[in-house]
């Protein structure tokens, strides 16, 4: 499959902070990727190389297999881009902005109302386009922004932060955009709200002070870092003996009771690495009669994933400096 | 610079989609109707050997001080503050283009705030009874010394709009720098009379330049020395744009 997005070794640093240390990865075409990463941990950096806005320190980065700094003109007619914060004009109405942003990213004269009519229906954003940009709700702009990002019909799609600072509506809508975009073009988004990359990219690429931690579907992702997630129980039987008997099947690591007053008792267990005891679970507890209200299993989300990658490498990182300090003494 | 009408529209109508043209128009005509009253009423006195559009161009540097810096204020500082800097400059356009787009939609407003003076050239026209006080040739040229020195100063405020975020700041930075070259350059001239430095200083001196253009002269070695001005400035504030990319 052909890479939409090639990126080597890149590393950005700016007067004393490094915001990007040599970070490779590749988008194939088709693909929407997730960059993931807390504030200020290099997607912005990354995405602004991407589109030309800034150049590398060093190492190299291509689209649609041109060079972003060498064909940064070429580049930026291939890719559509949505900059933090949606910067707007808002002095302009919205059909004046996309007629100037169409006219300037070279879309042809004939061609160029039926863009316009295309990204305004598509964003759904025809009831409003005679209205000054700067009246319109947030919600309203960030489809401004990712309308004007797909109006040269982009082979790529960059967009950073797209759903931020909405309500949970407007959220749901931009995201089930973004997943009817992706049929035609390749996107690669940005966020640090865990459940919008885990619902709408084919892969994640975590990132965390300049470095990439880890790129995998977000499954993989899921099934390499913990297998397990905790299982919930809830039987009606005496707390002590429900321990006792548990505590016995195969895969079980550990395990937390709590009685209710019901009758019920609540078990959290944690299975070992890899397996899974929720079969072993139930014949003990129809062996023993109780009644059972509740055997399932917490997914592990995108979030404990993020926070142990990050943990880990913080962790790491304190190691490294604990060893420096000690080889200087 | 295929991209430049296209840029130019969209900043000369930024300039009438919000007060900011509409403000800079009305306190210009006020100035000018101003100057022009008192011209006329001064020149009815008695005969004298000034002309009233002579004396009008004398006076250019008044509107200048205040009304460049306020056209061109915006210009870079507005967009890097509302980070559409990054949206214009990720679409396929040079940097140059934006900046020379910018400098032209503030010349175009400029040249058009002064061809609104030609009414007072009528005015005098009708109640002159069209006789030789009028004379044709040195208000056209005194027009062009208009147009060329304010296109530089212009120039300059754009350079200074590219080094900020903050269009208060932007407005009093070229402010400084237009004092300093209309004002202080002039002032130094009298302050040193005869001399090499008074050389130097009439010889750079928009006054002094103004004055030529206002008798009918037009002295290629001004023209040239404000176009350059103009070229240097512009390269420069383009650098400043560029510079995000080597910070």
């Amino acid at each position: 499959m052909q890479s939409m997005i090639k990126v080597e070794n890149l590393t950005k640093r700016y007067a004393g902070v490094t915001a990007l240390n040599n970070v490779s990865f590749e988008v194939n075409r088709g693909e929407i990727v997730g960059f993931l990463g807390p504030n200020g941990a290099g997607k912005s950096t990354t995405m602004r190389i991407l589109t030309g806005f800034i150049p590398a320190s060093s190492g190299r980065a291509e689209v649609a297999g041109l060079d972003v700094f060498d064909d940064s003109l070429e580049v930026r007619r291939h890719v559509g881009y949505m900059a933090e914060n949606n910067p707007l004009y808002v002095d302009m109405r919205v059909n004046e902005y996309f007629k100037f942003r169409a006219k300037l990213k070279g879309v042809p004269h004939a061609d160029r109302k039926d863009h316009i009519q295309a990204v305004l229906q598509l964003c759904g954003l025809t009831d409003v386009r005679n209205r000054v940009i700067g009246h319109l709700s947030k919600g309203y702009r960030q489809r401004v922004g990712l309308a004007d990002a797909l109006l040269a019909e982009p082979d790529l799609l960059i967009l950073d932060e797209p759903t931020i600072g909405l309500d949970p509506v407007q959220i749901r809508q931009v995201r089930q955009l973004i997943k009817d975009l992706g049929k035609r073009h390749t996107i690669l988004l940005s966020s640090h709200i865990l459940p919008e990359v885990e619902m709408t990219c084919n892969r994640v690429i975590i990132i965390h002070h300049g470095r990439i931690l880890a790129s995998d579907a977000p499954e993989n992702l899921m099934k390499t870092l913990n297998a397990g997630g905790l299982i919930n129980v809830e039987v009606r039987g005496s707390e002590s003996e429900v321990q006792a008997k548990l505590r016995g099947v195969d895969g079980v690591n550990s395990l937390q009771t709590r009685a209710g007053e019901d009758g019920y008792v609540r078990v959290t267990v944690e299975p070992k690495a890899g397996a899974d005891p929720r079969e072993g679970i139930y014949r003990v507890v129809a062996g023993s009669g109780w009644a059972l209200r509740e055997l399932s299993r917490t997914r592990t989300t995108l979030e404990d994933i993020f926070v142990q990658i990050t943990r880990d490498e913080d962790e790491a990182e304190e190691e490294r400096r604990e060893q420096r300090r000690s080889l200087l003494r | 610079m295929k991209n430049v009408p296209t840029l130019l529209r969209r900043e000369l109508n930024a300039y009438f989609a919000s007060v900011l043209g509409y403000i800079v128009l009305m306190f210009f005509l006020v100035v000018m109707g101003v100057t022009f009253a008192v011209i006329v009423s001064y020149l009815n006195r008695g005969p004298t050997q000034m002309t009233a559009m002579k004396i009008m161009f004398s006076m250019f540097w008044l509107p200048s001080l205040v009304v460049i810096p306020m056209i061109t204020m915006r210009l870079l500082a507005e967009e890097k503050r509302a980070g559409t800097l990054e949206m214009l400059m990720t679409a396929p356009v040079t940097d140059f283009e934006v900046v020379f787009a910018k400098w032209l939609g503030a010349v175009v407003l400029y040249t058009l705030m002064w061809a609104l003076t030609v009414l007072y050239v009528l005015i005098l026209h009708h109640f002159s009874g069209g006789t030789a006080a009028l004379d044709l040739g040195p208000i056209a040229t005194g027009y062009i010394g208009v147009l060329v020195i304010g296109q530089f100063l212009i120039a300059i405020g754009l350079l200074a709009s590219s080094m900020t975020k903050n269009q208060v700041a932007a407005a009093l930075m070229s402010f400084a720098l237009i004092f300093l070259i209309l004002i202080v350059l002039n002032w130094l001239g009298y302050l040193f009379q005869g001399g090499p430095v008074n050389k130097i200083v009439r010889a750079l001196s928009p006054s002094d330049h103004m004055e030529d253009f206002s008798r009918g002269i037009v002295d290629l070695r001004p023209v040239m020395l404000y176009l350059s001005g103009a070229v240097w400035a512009l390269f420069v504030a383009t650098r400043v744009v560029e510079s995000r990319k080597w910070r």
